[in-house]
């Protein structure tokens, strides 16, 4: 007998069963939309299943009872964050490391607030005494956790705007703002008339200015110094400057590698003016360290010494564009520090020769490591 | 005259194909020749998860059992029969305590036994060899670094097989140039991914010598199913063989052999992507292949000493014939080496195979290799093409590449 609740979900088996037949024959039998598709059919069709077996779960009988046991309780809109926070997660994952992390915040504070009215809706009959508790739990969360959202929106939108316009321009823009809020600070306690509405009028435009501006900073990137170097090539650019001084020329991209702890292969170290290394996994010093070849590999710096050092990969020769002048390559990391340490990513995609090996130097300290690509 | 009404002759055909299947399942477990036996370990770092396993598998099956059968049994003593809904409580505390206690103390026990193994298994102090391990679609790349303690003075390079000395504790060094495989010998130990632009450590020691299979275990595309690996472990004195046979010299074939054409073609047609260490082309300048320019991942195996392995391209296809596989497969451990290291002879090649791949590898192993789709990898394959080589040229082919032993 189709039971009351099952005919909505006889429906949906219905429906999936029918649009995953005609997406077969109409679009793709292998892709994913059948996937789902039959999957819908699948799962309506075992609710479904439930649905009968269980003639509903009797729904006029249980709701008696249930009635009898039970105080109603205003309705939560927590469970709704709880869903938007992980909408925001999956999308996050698929598009944007931001939204992934506000999505997760939402999440997490959508599942406190949730277990909480949950408890207090429970925690007496008195529905007066269980929204007092409730209050007294997460009251003393709520709004740090608001204000520390708002603060790290409010942090993060600024920082948008600073990287995207120059220099002189973001001195001007701190002193001007900053002259503001001291200004504002001064007229709210010197006049206390002016606290409430107009403080929150204030406020709110502040917020949406901020927001606008750095929304369309974010858009616009960042300014041109900050990602010159992001992605050259050690092979198309020759590093004449890997030398004992500063200069503009490093791998500037290695220190923001996602991997870059668990994905370092080697360390080198600088240790009294002379150069050791030590391989993951091997506990004594080596002379020569093997990397696959055409694979990008890390391998990590470490200044021991107080004078400041940077790591250089002698990668060989190459001819200069279409002509026949062949010139060094390599790449390097900028002057380290005493105890700092850099990383330094390459991808080799020619093994190396016997006679003519590629090394990792230091200037100004000695000895080489090899550098082995079989 | 008896009628079956249909529901009821429905729920016996799904009964009887259920028990069927169940039944396979059960049987399967029988399997006499099962070479990737969790349960049989032939290491140390295998027994530490066997000895686990022994623990962890009777707590888990009898609650699993307990909890299935009280569930079945209320799901129907208690279904609905049109009795009236009994009063409904808020639970008895004593139940909810024990309930509460009793599997929070069967998971102490496990959760301190697990994570024991856990860290044994990621111990690197007692390292003795190391070896990177390279993963791409669809093969494993092996590469081993100079170790002088080891008696390995330069670096080796070698594919599909790995190969280790018995006894050692070898550490490998996983990675990956493409998407994220997984390594697993499971008679040595449990699985690890390799991951891009990460180096994840695997202990790996075999008891005795033999020959251990294992496949990868991360869906990585149209061929993973086609991407195995075999480990070799050799005594000490035959693992000394095999690297010194690794690291000699590369002999020309001589003049005015089919081999010496098949070099040729070899230059022509392969080099591009497979590189042959020390072979020179005909100006005597030493050959450098691209595979960055040609493969996807970036690497190709490389084929110096192809004929010392006796599976190729992943491990998927025996590189010798029924007869002297069996004869390796089956092979004692005391005989185990020699027999492995006597590599491919003209006799046990299976040319059949080695034919086929030569003729149209694609046909053999699915691979993103049709020269018309390559948009998305800027006209890089991944495996490797169909190169359309004429029966004359798979010939001399065949005949150089016996040579690479
Ligand atoms: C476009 C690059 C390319 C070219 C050209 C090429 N190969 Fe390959 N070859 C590969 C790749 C990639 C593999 C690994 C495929 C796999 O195992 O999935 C491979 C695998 C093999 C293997 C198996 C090796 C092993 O250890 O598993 C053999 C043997 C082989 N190729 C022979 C040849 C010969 C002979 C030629 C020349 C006629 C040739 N290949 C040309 C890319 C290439
Ligand atoms: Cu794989």
């Amino acid at each position: 007998m189709i039971t009351p609740g099952s005919k909505y979900f006889l429906g949906l088996t219905g429906l999936g069963l029918v649009s995953a037949v005609l997406y077969c024959f109409l679009v793709n039998p292998s892709d994913l939309g059948a996937y789902a598709l039959f999957g819908l059919f699948i799962s309506a069709a075992l609710i479904a299943g439930f649905s009968i077996f269980t003639s509903d779960g009797d729904t006029d009988s249980v709701a008696e009872a249930v009635e009898a046991n039970t105080e109603t309780t205003a309705p939560s809109f927590w469970p709704i964050v709880f869903a938007l926070g992980g909408a925001l997660t999956l999308l996050g994952i698929a598009t944007n490391e931001i939204v992934f992390v506000l999505g997760l915040a939402v999440l997490v504070g959508g599942a406190v607030e949730w277990v909480i009215d949950d408890w207090a809706e429970k925690a007496s009959a008195d529905t007066e005494f269980n929204s007092f508790v409730r209050h007294r739990a997460i009251g003393a969360l709520d709004y740090p956790g608001i204000a520390a959202v708002v603060l790290g929106v409010v942090a993060f939108l600024f920082s948008r705007i600073m990287l995207t316009v120059s220099k002189d321009e973001a001195s001007i823009i701190f002193i001007i703002v900053s002259a503001l809020i001291f200004v504002t600070g001064i007229l709210l306690a010197a006049k206390p008339a002016l606290r409430g509405k107009s403080t929150a009028i204030i406020s709110v435009v502040g917020v949406l200015v901020l927001a606008v501006a750095g929304i369309a900073s974010a858009l616009n990137g960042e300014r041109k110094e900050l990602v010159k170097y992001a992605k050259e090539d050690p092979y198309s650019i020759s590093h004449r400057e890997c030398g004992k001084e500063a200069g503009e020329h490093y791998d500037h991209e290695a220190n923001g590698s996602v991997s870059l702890r668990s994905g370092v292969v080697a360390t080198i170290f600088v240790e009294d003016g002379k150069i050791r290394a030590q391989e993951v996994g091997l506990k004594r010093d080596v002379q020569a360290i093997t990397i696959p070849r055409s694979n990008s590999t890390t391998i990590l710096f470490r200044n021991l010494d107080s004078e400041e050092y940077r790591l250089v990969a002698n990668l060989g020769e190459a001819k200069v564009g279409t002509t026949d002048v062949m010139e060094k390559v390599g790449t390097c990391t900028q002057l380290t520090g005493k105890n700092e340490e850099q990383a330094l990513t390459v991808t080799i995609p020619k093994p190396s020769n016997p006679e003519a090996p590629y090394t990792l130097t230091v200037p100004g300290a000695t000895g080489e490591i090899k550098v082995v690509v079989p | 005259m008896d009628t079956v009404s249909p529901v009821k002759s429905l729920t016996r055909r799904i009964s009887t194909t259920v028990a069927g299947v169940a039944g396979a399942v059960v049987l399967a477990g029988c399997a006499q020749n099962a070479p990737q036996d969790t349960w049989k370990p032939k290491g140390d770092n295998a027994q530490m998860i066997y000895s686990l396993d022994k623990l962890v598998f009777p707590i888990a099956g009898i609650v699993g059992v307990l909890v299935s059968a009280l569930a079945g049994y209320i799901f129907v003593k208690f279904r609905d029969k049109g009795q009236a809904i009994p009063a409904q409580s808020h639970g008895k505390p004593i139940v909810e305590i024990v309930l509460t206690i009793v599997p929070a103390l069967i998971l102490t026990v496990v959760g301190v036994f697990t994570f024991r193994t856990i860290m044994d298994l990621a111990e690197t102090q007692d390292t003795e060899m190391i070896i990177n391990v390279t993963g791409q679609q669809w093969w494993w790349e092996y590469d081993y670094p100079a170790q002088a303690d080891q008696g390995i003075t330069q670096p080796i390079i070698t594919s599909g097989q790995l190969v280790i000395p018995e006894d050692t504790n070898v550490l490998l060094r996983e990675t990956s140039r493409d998407v994220i495989h997984s390594f697993w010998i499971p008679a040595l130990n449990g699985k690890k991914d390799a991951v891009p632009g990460r180096i994840h450590l695997l202990r790996m020691q075999a008891d005795q010598p033999g020959i251990y299979a294992g496949q990868c275990t991360e869906f990585c595309g149209l061929s993973h199913a086609n991407m195995r690996m075999e480990a070799i472990a050799l005594s000490k004195e035959d693992f000394a063989k095999w690297v010194a046979n690794q690291q000699k010299a590369y002999t020309p074939p001589a003049e005015g052999t089919l081999a010496k054409e098949g070099e040729t073609t070899f230059i022509n047609q392969c080099s591009r992507c497979h590189q042959v260490n020390g072979i020179k082309d005909a100006n005597g300048k030493a050959i450098i292949s691209a595979p960055d320019e040609n493969v996807y991942s970036g690497a190709a195996p490389n084929l110096t000493t192809l004929m010392t392995r006796n599976t190729f391209a992943g491990a998927m296809f025996d590189l010798v014939n029924q007869k002297c596989r069996a004869d390796v497969w089956d092979a004692k451990s005391e005989e185990f080496g020699a027999k492995y290291l006597a590599g491919v002879s003209e006799d046990c090649l299976n040319e059949k195979n080695l034919r086929a791949w030569l003729r149209n590898a694609p046909a053999m192993k699915p691979m993103y290799a049709d020269p018309a789709k390559l948009e998305k990898t800027n006209g890089l394959y991944r495996g490797m093409p169909n190169l359309g080589l004429t029966e004359d040229d798979i010939d001399k082919l065949v005949a150089y590449l016996l040579t690479l032993k």
